[in-house]
């Protein structure tokens, strides 16, 4: 073999600085983070909540989180998994689900804070731009969206989750230069284009495309929809019943889990302070009493 | 050239970030929150420019007077001439430490009314008070042998051997 200088020496590791953990598996943006999680000096103890927002592939996760030294506390979760309870089984990453999921996880905490009376939020989704109004009693709850690693564009589903926790009644500063349905020409939100979309309209038209030009591929590609019954025109009721629905019962459901399975050890456990001390405390007592027995042996 | 005495004079190895350590700050820095009253020990943070006090106040200890949005105003002693004076900063949290100077104080207070609670309830009178160690107990010397050391006569050929 052709000598080959070492690229990386051993010089190289010693000096190597890790980027912090949850960076290098690319998942939290400190920069970001910093400036969320700031809290005033001189507003002490009292939480920033962040609503998270983020999506997997076939999963939702919506959360009203507040940061902590020993960890992040999570106030209230949604998941899009959750929304077959309120009658929608299919489509559950797209924008409508997006929203669904926003309202539900804002009637939660509204409801856990005993706050969800005073503040309904927008019954009916107009698709235009609704900022809560503070009531009576209590301040409305305040949160900052937290989008995570996504490329904030118009139209994307992070908004619809946005649109689905302000329809819902928090308090979250925002603009609508990202909802769907903005037109940067005209610098103006059209609220019946962000309609359509909260109520699947864009999933519709393309099942009607579908439809008319390639049967076939509307079979296999909305096979689950078909199956439900989920025509293009009922679509939008399909996505009212389920608002209604989650306006009805936000609460979430406790799943029966059994406690986990204690797994054997296979490295051994670290030792406490005063265990080792113990553990060096006998050995000094073995060394003594065989060292006695070989002194005396010798002085005979 | 003449010496130079800029506000960061001579602070390249002391406001310089330790040996792996650059980059982002950890966000526990931010999280933690300070009344007024409490010790906290200046400890600067090169990798945030702004809100840094002076290099003198670098491992000074004081009381907090004052909490406003970003920074904590901190009373620190600093001698002048033939006086200490009583000098007020502010600091911006990423330069500041919780000091552990009262810890051991809060600790032994705690510990002590606990004890004297006890003690109440017994009917018992202790001193809670602190004492010096003492000088230690006597104590019997075991297992010693005594050897008797006696010079040996000088022997002028055994040590003359290495050569002269």
């Amino acid at each position: 073999m052709p000598f080959v200088k070492a690229q990386k020496t051993n010089a190289y590791f010693k000096r190597f600085q890790v980027k912090f953990k949850r960076r290098r598996e690319g998942k939290t943006d400190y920069r970001a983070r910093n400036r969320l999680i700031n809290q005033d000096k001189n507003k002490y103890n009292t939480p920033k909540y962040r609503l998270v927002a983020r999506f997997t592939n076939k999963d939702i996760v919506a959360q009203i989180v507040h940061a902590s030294i020993s960890g992040d506390i999570v106030l209230a979760a949604a998941y899009a998994h959750e929304l077959p309870r309120y009658g929608l089984e299919v489509g559950l990453t797209n924008y409508a689900a997006a929203y669904c999921v926003g309202l539900l996880l804002a009637r939660r905490t509204l409801k856990q804070l005993e706050m969800d009376d005073e503040y309904q939020g927008n019954v009916e989704a107009t698709g235009e731009d609704f900022t809560v109004e503070p009531g009576e009693t209590r301040r409305p709850f305040r949160a900052l969206l937290d989008v995570g690693l996504v490329k904030t564009t118009t139209g994307n589903r992070v908004f619809g989750v946005l649109k689905g926790a302000l329809d819902g009644g928090i308090d979250i500063p925002h603009s609508e230069k990202r909802f769907a349905g903005f037109n940067k020409d005209s610098k103006q939100l059209d609220p019946e284009v962000h309609r359509k979309y909260i109520y699947g309209g864009h999933v519709a038209a393309y099942m009607r495309t579908l439809m008319e030009d390639e049967p076939e591929k509307y079979q296999s590609h909305f096979s689950e929809f078909i199956k439900r019954g989920f025509e293009p025109d009922n679509i939008e009721g399909m996505y009212k019943k389920v608002h209604a629905a989650i306006r009805a019962n936000p609460e979430a459901k406790k799943s029966e889990k059994a406690p986990p399975k204690e797994h054997k050890r296979y490295n051994l456990k670290k030792l406490s302070y005063e265990e080792r001390k113990a553990k060096l405390i006998d050995r000094l007592k073995a060394l003594n009493s065989v060292a006695g027995a070989d002194d005396s042996d010798e002085e005979d | 050239m003449p010496a130079g005495h800029g506000v960061r004079a001579r602070t390249r190895d002391s406001f310089s970030r330790p040996f792996r350590k650059k980059g982002y700050i950890p966000l526990s820095t931010y999280l933690r929150t300070y009344k007024i009253g409490d010790h906290v020990d200046v400890k600067v943070n090169g990798a945030v420019h702004k809100g840094m006090p002076h290099k003198f106040y670098h491992g000074r200890t004081g009381r907090v007077w004052n909490v406003t949005k970003r920074a904590i105003g901190v009373e620190v002693n600093k001698q002048v001439g033939n006086r200490i004076i009583r000098k007020r900063i502010h600091v911006r949290v990423e330069h500041v430490q919780p000091s552990r100077c009262t810890e051991e104080f809060k600790l032994r207070k705690l510990k002590n009314d606990q004890l004297k609670a006890e003690a109440k309830a017994k009917g018992e009178i202790i001193s809670t008070k602190r004492q010096p160690e003492g000088p230690k107990p006597g104590f019997m010397v075991e297992g010693a042998t005594l050897e008797t050391v006696t010079p040996i006569p000088y022997d002028v050929v055994n040590d003359l051997k290495g050569g002269y």
